[in-house]
């Protein structure tokens, strides 16, 4: 999977956990001011990633993220790593 | 004589309860396993011998004893080995012969003069001990529940063993004895206010020092009240025993609570284990009934084992803690650092170490590391340091606990994204 697929997929999971509009969140969108996530529906979108994705994310990592574009980044480096 | 408890290998059989510590520290009755044995083999412990990964932070409580080091014990001098499981009663007598006693898999005790000094762990002793060993009459603890339900009736006999009624501390005309003073063994400064009853028919009541009990209280003995613990207008039915500094209101029934813990709000709890740092919020309850007064099954170690008793509550491990309104299952097991939040409804039976429960999943949640942070705030309100040791006690209790964890983070993924 190449990063423009990752960042496509992680847009379209982040909209569905956020209940916000696809084509509002660049990478540049922060998870709680820009996209108004609240402290449950960042572990719901660390578990939505995870199966979305099919990986499993280091918790401490994965919550430090604070912006689409980190997203984007982390996870397709953890896909790289667990899937090649 | 050199005295060495051990555990063998039964320790996993009363996870959560000994994953941070050895099993005979647990408590049963008014003492913990090890000082029993202490008290009726007549000395304290020269060495103990416990997993590896538990000798840095057991170290720090073994008094000067050596752990997992027999080194120091000449050759030709008498030892005797009495298994951490092991029950020594009131009236139970360590043997005066050489020899073993045990069965195949384990040994309960050992009386040698053998060169011991290469022995570290339960398998040497397996290796070391004859193999012709008679059968020990004392009670060893299998499962986890049987401490609890052994708990009740081993704070009357330890209060026994001790020897001695007293009340150090003034009891104020408005506090009620409700039966034999003799039941009594109050220890000095403590602190009874007003319209408490202190019902001793059923058995003795003990309070040690720098306790202190609210309006409202009822103690029913038997019952073991540790150092420094607060009773803030607890209903505290027959059967229990709290350990060092714990603070507790609301219901409580023949449980244990180990120490550094508070229940200090309304909700019941009965038939528990509660471990060290656990914070009940308001209004949590467990059950230790089943409708059908049905034996109730306990999850060890992957399984349900059926308890064989109809009155089992629940099993939480050190550090955990719940929201308000909380409801445990009956035999539910909670792991190290679990932390809960209700649901309006009891929770599963087993919730894995680390985990979080959250909106009706076990979740990764917010991680262990802020897990660690809360436990550093916690044990700093009780003066209490959080230690290098304990990180890496516990670091290693996660990484042991990892597969378990994922597996059931796995499972309700679907759950708590509300699928």
């Amino acid at each position: 999977m190449n990063k423009a697929e990752v960042e496509q997929k992680v847009k379209e999971i982040t909209a569905d956990v956020l209940n916000v509009d696809v084509a509002k969140i660049t990478p540049r969108s922060t998870f709680t001011g820009d996209l108004g996530a609240e402290s449950i529906q960042s572990i719901q979108l660390v578990a939505a990633y995870e199966e979305g994705f099919d990986i499993e994310m280091d918790e401490d990592e994965a919550l430090s993220v604070k912006n689409v574009g980190d997203a984007i980044e982390f996870i397709h480096k953890v896909v790289q790593a667990q899937h090649g | 004589m050199k005295l060495v408890i051990f555990e063998d290998d039964c320790f996993e059989n009363f996870y959560p309860l000994t994953y941070p510590r050895p099993i005979f520290e647990l408590r049963c009755g008014a003492l913990s396993l090890a000082a029993k044995v202490e008290r009726q083999v007549g000395q304290k412990a020269d060495a103990y011998l416990v997993r590896d990964y538990l000798v840095e932070t057991f170290s720090a409580r073994a008094g000067g004893a050596k752990v997992n080091d027999l080194s120091g014990i000449a050759p030709g001098e008498e030892v005797l080995f009495v298994n951490g499981r092991l029950l020594a009663d009131k009236d139970w007598k360590a043997p005066k012969a050489p020899g073993a006693m045990g069965c195949q898999k384990s040994v309960s005790v050992w009386r040698t003069t053998a060169d011991v000094r290469k022995i570290r762990s339960f398998a040497d002793i397996l290796a070391a001990a004859p193999a012709d060993r008679g059968k020990c009459d004392a009670t060893c603890f299998n499962w986890m529940w049987e401490v609890m339900l052994t708990s009740v009736e081993q704070i009357g006999r330890d209060f026994a063993a001790a020897g001695r009624s007293f009340v150090e501390s003034e009891l104020r005309p408005d506090v009620a004895v409700f039966g034999d003073r003799k039941n009594l063994a109050i220890h000095s400064d403590v602190d009874i206010h007003p319209f408490v009853v202190l019902d001793t028919r059923h058995g003795p009541i003990t309070i040690e020092s720098g306790s202190e009990v609210h309006p409202f209280t009822r103690i029913e003995g038997p019952c073991y009240v540790g150092p420094k613990c607060t009773l803030l207008g607890a209903k505290v039915r027959e059967g229990c025993s709290f350990g060092p500094v714990c603070r507790v209101g609301g219901e409580v029934e023949e449980s244990i609570i180990h120490g550094y813990s508070n229940k200090y709000h309304d909700g019941f709890l009965g038939h528990a284990y509660v471990c060290e740092w656990v914070n009940l919020g308001a209004l949590t309850t467990n059950s230790d009934l089943k409708n059908d007064y049905g034996s109730v099954d306990v999850h060890v170690t992957g399984k349900l084992v059926a308890s064989g008793s109809t009155k089992v509550g629940s099993f939480i491990g050190d550090h955990v803690k719940t929201s308000i309104g909380t409801l445990l299952n009956t035999g539910s097991v909670v792991g190290t650092f679990a932390l809960l939040m209700a649901i309006g409804k009891p929770l599963p039976k087993f919730i894995p170490p680390f985990a979080w429960y959250l909106e009706g999943a076990i979740s990764r949640g917010f991680g262990k590391q802020s897990l660690f942070d809360t436990a550093v705030t916690a044990m700093g309100r009780r003066k209490k340091v959080w230690t290098e040791a304990d990180l890496r006690l516990y670091e290693h209790i996660y990484a042991l606990t990892d597969e378990e964890r994922k597996h059931y983070i796995k499972k309700d993924r679907r759950k708590l994204l509300g699928r």
